[in-house]
């Protein structure tokens, strides 16, 4: 890696034998020196979680310790600090531990939660670099050189990420260097030190014990037994030698580290579908705390959807049971949304109805596809004042919560379609897909259309030439008009039609046909 | 007036009979003899209409349609025109035949609930969200509560609600604010006013 420019004398990277508590930062480069235009210096920001199966699976303020079965015991892999207080100690059997603190909260480790963790850390931290990837089941990596000027420096991205982080409940380790490597390794020593320069870097992995790298334990047994204990005492053994004994592996990593290969990583992109689950200790058959976790579950969407500037038009919940499968509730609204508030009033009307056979264990909110908000033009309100307390609901408001209600099919609009047989000349649109309100074509006055239709022609009886309704003869007032239409495809028809009326004043549109079967049907009431 | 007599005529047990100045203008029904029957000149704005009817296909929506076409160019209240709702409608209202009539397609919504129950809920929505210039309901039934209920839901969304019920209800209460019978007769389709508002009831022949 090539390097920009010549650090100016002020560079004082942390020396290697320092104090780990000291923090030699670097003022921002100021502004008068040459930007480079080709060679990029990448610095890596490592955040290492060495108590996220701890602080994953944390429900309460109790002493916890998380288990882990080992060998068929299960031990404690992390004890919080007040479990700590009283002695227990990770390696412990738990039983052990609950001997000495009968009041220890017990958690088995959840790998999924402690994934499900580092990944909402690691969409939190894209608010601070472009790049951040996952690089192992406990550490974070944000390419920062790009951040730097925007944040004011390192000082304070550093001091923004770590108090982000305490806030939410998470203790790190941060470390901060040239290489991905490097940084993690420093990370996990538990080096809180910021290096810039390349050259600075190998003093400061030389003098890492081999722990740090979570090299395989065979492998670090038998460097131990050579005496071999730290970076630098690999690094002094011949190159040929250590690969022939130790394989490619352990060497590669030590050149990544050290900057002499190339480290590529892979960006970690946010999934652009939200799913959440809130897991319940116990089930719970109360409804108005479900409805409470619902809303909860909403607010962290619309924290997903706000911080991507999206909004999602369908959302399904999933109420998980422990007997029999999960009951399902699925909300759709006009124009996509994120605002939980609303999502709220339209699970409201829906929860209602909702049957739920048993008591509910967990719930599940997942969004359908996500779509780019659109901004809206409001007009500005100069005379609120007394229009204030009649607000009125849009009619995008009012489809929604009838459709939230009775489904999605029962709520449409219809338009007109430019074509001559009559069943083809309208068209439902649902008011949830195609939001476009657009009249089409003009009828001509002259054709006599009735207002009702039927959604199949009716078959009438006849007598001799004259259909019946009802047992009476039709009197036929108008017509024939003749459709003769449609020969292009399979629903050609030929047909005259005729305006009727029947003994009781009712007037039907009825059709003869002309080619199949010459009968009569009824298809329309004037109204 | 003496201020006692005043006072007596405040109190809202009195019916004053018919005045013409406590009644708010109504909507033109686009027949001028109807109009002339009805209080305000036209159907009640912001209330309850019940339309009993026999069968289907007698003019009980072409007696709606000058109407409802009028309330589609304008809201003199709000900015833009209302809505039309059709609720459980019992056949497919075709929109070739309403554009005829000069029905704004575009703000038509066609509600079709699966049970009865929700055909009220569905109505009442429509009725208060107060986009709905019309609302035109097709009910199973509909009790003495259930059209209290959609008449101040009318009245708290300004919109019109017309409901559509069989000549069996004839004898149930009802709290519309007006209530018309259509018969079929000889030459045409008449209008039997049975109960409205501040008017008398009538019998208006061959208006259709």
């Amino acid at each position: 890696m090539s390097r920009a420019w010549k650090s100016p004398v002020t560079t004082r990277d942390a020396a290697p034998s320092a104090s780990q508590q000291s923090l030699p930062f670097l003022e921002p480069a100021p502004l008068t020196r040459p930007l480079a235009p080709t060679a990029v210096q990448r610095l890596w920001f490592c955040v290492w979680l060495p108590g996220l199966p701890l602080e994953a699976c944390r429900r309460s303020d109790e002493a916890t310790a998380i288990v882990e079965e080992q060998q068929g015991i299960h031990r404690v892999l992390l004890a919080d600090a007040r479990a700590q207080a009283s002695g227990v100690m990770a390696g412990q059997s738990a039983n052990a531990a609950l001997a000495l603190l009968p009041t220890l909260a017990l958690e088995e480790r959840s790998l999924p939660r402690e994934q499900q963790a580092l990944e909402m850390l690691a969409g939190w931290l894209e608010r601070f670099s472009s790049f951040v990837c996952i690089a192992d089941c406990d550490v974070l990596l944000l390419e920062i050189a790009g951040s730097l000027r925007l944040f004011g420096g390192l000082r304070e991205l550093r001091e923004k990420i770590s108090r982000g982080l305490r806030e939410q409940g998470f203790a790190a380790s941060l470390a901060i260097a040239p290489t991905p490597l490097g940084a993690t390794w420093l990370a996990r020593a538990g080096r809180r030190v910021c290096i810039r320069n390349e050259q600075n870097l190998a003093a400061a992995l030389r003098n890492l014990p081999l722990a740090s790298l979570h090299w395989p334990q065979a492998l670090c047994e038998s460097l131990r037994g050579m005496g071999v204990s730290t970076v630098g005492d690999c690094l002094r053994l011949p190159r040929e030698g250590f690969v022939r004994r130790f394989g490619a592996e352990p060497m590669l990593a030590l050149d990544r580290a050290l900057g002499h290969l190339p480290d590529p990583r892979n960006s970690w992109r946010a999934p652009e579908r939200f799913c959440v689950d809130y897991e319940m200790t116990e089930e719970q058959s109360d409804r108005e705390l479900l409805l409470n976790i619902c809303r909860e579950l909403l607010l962290s969407l619309e924290k997903f959807l706000l911080a991507r500037q999206l909004g999602a038009q369908r959302l399904a919940f999933s109420f998980f049971h422990l007997k029999g499968a999960a009951t399902e509730l699925r909300l759709g609204c006009v124009r996509a949304d994120r605002s939980a508030e609303r999502w709220l009033a339209l699970l409201r009307i829906r929860f209602e109805q909702l049957l739920l056979s048993e008591p509910v264990i967990a719930v599940r909110l997942r969004s359908g596809l996500t779509q780019p908000l659109q901004a809206e033009s409001v007009r500005l309100q100069f005379h609120d004042a007394g229009d204030g307390q009649q607000r009125r609901h849009s009619i995008t408001q009012l489809a929604e919560r009838l459709v939230a209600r009775i489904g999605d099919q029962s709520v449409h609009s219809a338009s007109m379609v430019a074509e001559h047989r009559p069943q083809y000349a309208w068209r439902v649109h649902s008011l949830l897909s195609d939001w476009s309100s657009t009249t089409l074509s003009e009828v001509r006055r002259h054709l006599r259309r009735p207002l009702w239709m039927l959604p199949e022609p009716a078959l009438l009886p006849a007598d001799g030439a004259y259909p019946l309704h009802q047992g009476c003869r039709l009197r036929l007032l108008e017509g024939p008009e003749r459709l003769e239409t449609g020969w292009w495809d399979e629903d050609g028809m030929s047909r005259d039609y005729y305006t009727a009326i029947n003994p009781a004043g009712m007037r039907l549109w009825v059709f003869r046909n002309r080619k199949q079967s010459p009968a009569w049907y009824l298809h329309g009431y004037f109204g | 007036m003496p201020a006692s007599l005043d006072k007596l005529l405040q109190n809202p047990r009195v019916w004053k009979g018919r005045s013409s100045l406590q009644q708010k203008a109504g909507l033109p029904s686009g027949y001028p003899e109807l109009d002339r029957h009805l209080p305000g000149g036209g159907w009640p704005p912001a209330a309850l209409t019940e339309i009993l009817i026999e069968q289907y296909g007698i003019g009980e929506l072409r007696l709606l349609m000058p109407a409802l076409a009028r309330l589609g160019d304008t809201q003199p209240d709000y900015g833009e025109p209302g809505w039309i709702a059709w609720v459980a409608p019992p056949f497919q209202p075709y929109p070739p035949a309403l554009r005829q009539c000069g029905i704004d397609l575009s703000r038509m919504l066609i509600v079709r609930p699966a049970d009865a129950s929700e055909v009220l809920w569905s109505t009442e929505q429509a009725l208060s969200s107060g986009t709905c210039a019309a609302v035109l309901f097709w009910p199973e039934t509909l009790d003495d509560q259930a059209s209290r209920r959609l008449q101040l839901a009318a009245e708290k969304g300004h919109s019109w609600a017309v409901a559509f019920r069989p000549m069996a209800a004839r004898g149930q209460p009802s709290a519309a604010a007006l209530r018309l019978e259509l018969h079929t007769g000889g030459q045409g389709t008449n209008v039997h006013i049975l109960k409205s508002r501040g008017g008398r009831p009538t019998i208006l022949n061959n208006l259709l």
